[in-house]
Order: structure tokens, then C-alpha cells, then sequence
């Protein structure tokens, strides 16, 4: 009897497997373990350590090829945890008491994870890092068998109540049919990278998962946001057909040619291959803060040169769209020590810290970025993120002037990119004409615009029927930012979850938007789309879903299409 | 050996400086904690210990070293506690 258990979809990829549960934090209570004479729990200590160090150098090196240096960095810091002689001091302590080496990690690590779980911002992050470290010690001392999660057998589907990033990182695609979890949500670091890996995926199925027995046959059905324990016949067969999806690696336009051009959302240098081989024209969105998070100090001007020319070299003929840092109270920086604030969506974030705070790093980015643009072979654009006022805009573009004559003065070769808007918040919709005219072009972010026109948090599930781009406000607010773009002869894209639904690709052709900006995954699907549209239809579409009362009725207009 | 030394790094005892301070504890053969707000002295050697004091900016630590090389131990740590961060090397 198969049984459907229901998640959040993050590719639109699907799988059939045998479940394997990941759960690299089972082990025996260490209170129960009996010592022997503290010399050899010592000694089973020390070991233990040798084995972990061992561990985390293999995922480090593995992850730094895969993802990027970037993403390896948070192996450093395990490693620095390991060997950290308060922790170390503490379990020698316990074991001097008589304690087994498993007691004297569980008592030692429980310690340092009560005091950081009691701080504030990336110092909680750590008690994670301190989680992760404690339950790799109690593994390899209870003789746990190691998972290796690159080594897994072909056709795994894998289950586990979270992963990491670097969890994730390491799976490789060619043997893994696919992975669900019971946390997460479509925008989390697991989520993004299953995307740029190609991995089927469903997250954040609840603790139903855990019913699933290892061994069980079980089909991973992104597209449809559901994981199926022995799936029928039917289902097996609809699961297993690979997609047939042709690439197309040149630009697409409308059956009545109008060019719509479709690139690809990253966050990092490993992304671009995959990016290229699903035939995006380009980059639409490069997240920059992937380069910032999980190291311990910022990247220098050097290396962001580096970073940026490498993406603008892998599309000479197209364009990326960099957008400064977008950090703040929901995204941890170690050395920025971020402060927690009581509503992070709606604190010191994106734009605004970059002209306060963080006014250094946003000058040293936008030099890298002037340097990028001469360097690298495509054509580079810049984009500043949560533009809520004119006169942030202004100081923005003030610094890249400011940035531009020192450059000059330095007799650095450097280019002036294109630079844009990005409309996040309900004020950059109403007041686009007034940013469409001192700008080269606009970028909707919709994740955050439905979160602010609707209220309704994005990481919050009692409100996510609210956060649905269908609702007709949030059409409207696009609607508003389109018509003023093109009214001030600026380009506008869009670079939200929306972007990426082939279901709406018809909608916002109609609307107008020139430039549509996804994960890599979803390129063949839209791009195809994108070729049976006729421009007449599809505004028509767009001008009924505008009259919309409800997201029920536009949901019918656009189901009467499809 | 004991000195109060002021943290003039703008993050305080966070991130690089943290990271800075520990590295060059770790060169000394001296015990060496270091204490703040009045509360118990840590191991300076211990990255966890010295970023678990939540020692901001402008607030003043305890330095103490008992050792072979105490006083040259106290001395360069005081050096990291009273250079701005970016005259790091």
C-alpha cells in the first residue's frame, strides 16, 4: 500500500530509490558507558580525535572542490573546535573524575554549547558547529558506523532530519536518486545547492519522514512536493521516466519573436558549469554573500576580482548580474557580529548596512566589481538589494562614482558596470519610475516582495498560503514595476522563485518582463515555455490576472491556459 | 604577572582579533588566562573560552601569565589587544 507524505519540492527533478537514514547524531547515552581506568579512556580519546581530524580534512577537501573554498571554510572551524584546549581540558577532567572518554565529550562540549547558545547572532551558530562536532566524537567512540555520504550506494535515496550545506556538498548525483528532510524550506542552503547539484529533493516533510524504514522503496517526487514509500506501478513508472528536456543553449524568443532572455540564480564558481549546461544566456542573480559567509574574515578586494571575472568569463556573450552583499539580522556573519534584532526581515539589512555598517566592505566590493568589469568577458551588471528610498539610491550610486575616480587616480584599469534596482519592498514598486530613471534597469525580487506586500514571513508556515506570488497584490506591485521600467527606458528582470515556474512563464511574458532568472534546473523547462508563447495571449493573460479579485481566481486563469 | 589592558579592536574579542589573540597565546610555554567584567580568568589559548567572554570594544581584560616567558607572553598579547584591526598584517 504506498503512502504519500507531503514536503516542499526544491527541484523540479524526481527520483526512486531504496531509503538510507542519515543520522549522524544517534549514538548510545554516554552516561551509560562504563570507563575503564582513565589512562585508556584517554587513550580512546585521543584516538578519537585522530579519526575525526581525518574526517573533517576528507570533507573539507572534498567540499572545497565540489562547492567552492568558501563553503569548506566551516571545516576549519570544526577543526579549531577539536582541538580547543577548553574543550579538551574539561574532558581530560572528566575522565581524571572516573568518567568514560563519551561522558567526558558529552559533559565537556554540553558545557561550551549552553554558554554560546546563551549569546547573540553567529555566536548561537557556533553551538551548531559544537552539535556537529560532539556527535562525530560520540560516533566514532561508540564504534558507529560512518556514513560516507560521497560514497553512497547507486539508487540511495537518502533521508535525514536535516542536512547541512556541507552535508549536501558532498552527495554526488550520479549515485544518489534523491534526498528528503524533515526540516528546511525552499531557500536554504540544503535547498540551493540540490539545485545547482541536480539532486531531486524534498525538504521540510515533518516528522512523518521518520515512519519511512531504512531499506524502503521510495520515490522522491519533487515536482510534485511529495515523498511516496512503495509507490505504485503507475507511479513508479511516472517517477522513474527521465524528463525529456531539450537544452538550449541559444537564446529564446517567442513564437512571434519578442527575445526573453532566461538565466540562471547562483551563489558560487562551482555553480556556473551547471548553470552553462542547462543553457542559461547567463547569470541573472549572483548572490554575492556565499563569498562572505562561513570564514572568518572577509574576502579581499583580490579575491572578489577573482570570483566575479570567473563568472563573467564562463558567459563572454551574456551578462551577470551581481548583487552586492545582502546580509543582515537572518543571515549570520562571523565578523560581522551581527546584531539580533527582534524582526530581522524588517531591521538593518541588504542596502542599508552597506551605507552604514558595513560601509568598508561595500566600498571594497564595488572596487572589485569596477576591476571585475574590465577584466572579465561578459557584460557586467551591479544591483543594490532592499532599495527602500531614493536617496539610498543616490548614495549608492555616489559611491560607485566616488569608487570610479579613485580608480582613475590609481590608474587602475577599471569599467563602470551597468547598475539596477532591486524591487523588494512594497516602497521600490510604488516609486520604480523614480528608480527607473536613474538606473540601467530593475530586478523583482519576488521572495521578498510577496513577504512584504503580503506580511506574511517567508520562513513562516502557519502564513505561507499568504506568501504566494499569485496573490493579485503582489501581481499588481510587478504590474507597477514593469510598466515604470519601461517607461524610463530601463530593462527589468525578475530573479524570485516565481521566475523559475514554467506555469507562469506565460504570465510574466504578458506582464513584460524582459529578463527571467532562475535556478539553473528550471532553464529548459521555461526556455521552452518561453518559444510557445504568442506576446498578444500572453498579455491577455496578464491584463485578466491583474482584474483578479482573489489568488483563487487568478490560479483559474492561468489553469484555463495551461 | 598580572595586566589590565583596554580592547581597542572595533569587534572587540570576535573574529580576527579573537583569532589573533589565541594564535599568539598558543606561541607562549606560560600559563596564560585572561578575565573580564570581573568574572572567572579562561584559558587564552582556547579560541572558545576567549570569544565565550563577549568582550566588546573599549571594555578592559585581565591578563595574567605565570611562566618561563610571562612577561614577553603579556607583552605581545598586549600588542594585539591595542592595534586596530586593519593594522593587522
Amino acid at each position: 500500500m504506498s503512502e504519500t507524505l507531503d514536503g516542499v519540492g526544491v527541484t523540479p527533478l524526481s527520483g526512486l530509490g531504496n531509503a538510507r537514514w542519515y543520522r549522524p547524531g544517534e549514538h548510545p547515552d554516554p552516561e551509560d558507558v562504563t570507563a575503564a581506568d582513565p589512562e585508556t579512556e584517554r587513550e580512546r580519546f585521543d584516538e578519537a580525535r585522530a579519526t575525526a581530524r581525518e574526517e573533517l580534512e576528507t570533507e573539507r577537501e572534498r567540499t572545497a572542490e565540489r562547492v567552492g573554498e568558501e563553503e569548506a571554510a566551516v571545516f576549519d572551524a570544526h577543526l579549531q573546535f577539536l582541538d580547543d584546549p577548553q574543550i579538551t581540558d574539561g574532558v581530560e577532567d572528566a575522565i581524571d573524575d572516573g568518567a568514560a572518554a563519551e561522558a567526558g565529550v558529552a559533559r565537556s562540549f554540553d558545557a561550551a554549547i549552553e554558554q554560546f547558545e546563551g549569546m547573540e547572532g553567529m555566536m548561537a551558530e557556533r553551538a551548531d558547529d559544537m552539535r556537529d562536532i560532539r556527535d562525530r566524537l560520540l560516533r566514532i567512540l561508540s564504534g558507529g558506523e560512518r556514513i560516507d555520504l560521497a560514497e553512497l550506494p547507486e539508487g540511495t535515496v537518502l533521508l535525514a532530519e536535516r542536512l547541512t550545506p556541507s552535508d549536501t556538498a558532498q552527495l554526488d548525483p550520479e549515485r544518489v536518486a534523491g534526498f528528503a528532510t524533515m526540516t528546511g524550506g525552499r531557500t536554504s542552503h540544503a535547498a540551493i545547492f540540490a539545485r545547482s547539484l541536480g539532486i531531486p529533493a524534498v525538504v521540510g516533510v515533518g516528522d512523518a519522514l521518520a515512519e519511512i524504514e531504512e531499506g524502503a522503496d521510495v520515490a522522491v517526487d519533487a515536482e510534485n512536493d511529495a515523498v511516496i514509500v512503495d509507490p505504485d506501478e503507475e507511479t513508479r513508472e511516472r517517477v522513474a521516466t527521465e524528463r525529456e528536456v531539450d537544452v538550449r543553449a541559444e537564446r529564446v524568443e517567442t513564437a512571434d519573436g519578442r527575445e526573453v532572455e532566461v538565466a540562471a540564480n547562483l551563489g558560487t564558481s562551482a555553480e556556473l558549469e551547471g548553470a552553462d549546461a542547462q543553457g542559461a544566456d547567463g547569470v541573472g542573480l549572483y548572490r554575492t554573500e556565499f563569498l562572505f559567509l562561513d570564514r572568518e574574515s572577509p574576502p579581499d578586494e583580490d579575491e572578489q576580482v577573482e570570483t566575479y571575472a570567473e563568472a563573467l568569463d564562463a558567459f563572454p556573450e551574456g551578462r551577470v548580474v551581481v548583487r552586492t552583499l545582502d546580509v543582515g539580522g537572518d543571515k549570520p556573519v562571523p565578523y560581522l557580529d551581527l546584531p539580533e534584532e527582534e524582526n530581522p526581515f524588517l531591521g538593518n539589512r541588504g542596502i542599508r548596512r552597506s551605507l552604514g555598517d558595513d560601509g568598508d566592505l561595500f566600498e571594497t566590493q564595488l572596487r572589485a566589481l569596477l576591476r571585475a568589469a574590465a577584466e572579465g568577458a561578459g557584460t557586467l551588471s551591479v544591483m543594490f538589494p532592499l532599495v527602500a528610498t531614493v536617496e539610498e539610491l543616490d548614495a549608492a550610486l555616489e559611491r560607485v562614482d566616488e569608487i570610479a575616480s579613485d580608480l582613475d587616480e590609481a590608474g587602475v584599469d577599471y569599467a563602470v558596470p551597468e547598475l539596477g534596482v532591486m524591487v523588494e519592498t512594497p516602497a521600490a514598486a510604488l516609486m520604480a519610475d523614480e528608480f527607473a530613471a536613474r538606473v540601467d534597469f530593475l530586478s523583482i525580487g519576488t521572495n521578498d516582495l510577496a513577504q512584504y506586500v503580503m506580511a506574511a514571513a517567508r520562513e513562516n508556515d502557519a502564513v505561507a498560503h499568504l506568501h504566494d506570488p499569485r496573490h493579485p497584490p503582489v501581481l499588481r506591485a510587478i504590474d507597477r514595476a514593469v510598466e515604470a521600467a519601461h517607461d524610463n527606458d530601463a530593462w527589468i528582470g525578475m530573479c524570485g522563485e516565481m521566475a523559475g515556474d514554467p506555469e507562469l512563464t506565460e504570465l510574466l511574458v504578458g506582464l513584460g518582463l524582459d529578463e527571467l532568472s532562475m535556478s539553473a534546473v528550471t532553464i529548459p523547462d521555461v526556455k521552452a515555455q518561453v518559444e510557445e508563447i504568442d506576446t498578444a495571449d500572453a498579455r491577455d493573460v496578464a491584463d485578466r490576472a491583474l482584474a483578479a479579485s482573489t489568488k483563487g481566481d487568478v490560479r483559474r486563469i492561468l489553469d484555463q491556459e495551461s | 604577572m598580572e595586566r589590565t589592558v583596554t580592547v581597542v579592536p572595533e569587534d572587540g574579542l570576535h573574529a580576527r582579533p579573537a583569532s589573533k589573540f589565541v594564535e599568539t597565546a598558543n606561541e607562549y610555554d606560560s600559563e596564560i588566562t585572561v578575565a573580564a567584567n570581573g568574572d572567572e580568568p579562561v584559558n587564552a589559548a582556547s579560541m572558545l573560552a576567549v570569544t565565550g567572554l563577549g568582550v566588546k570594544s573599549g571594555e578592559d581584560v585581565v591578563l595574567a601569565a605565570d611562566g618561563p616567558d610571562e612577561e614577553a607572553a603579556i607583552d605581545a598579547l598586549e600588542d594585539v589587544l591595542t592595534t586596530p584591526e586593519d593594522e593587522y598584517e
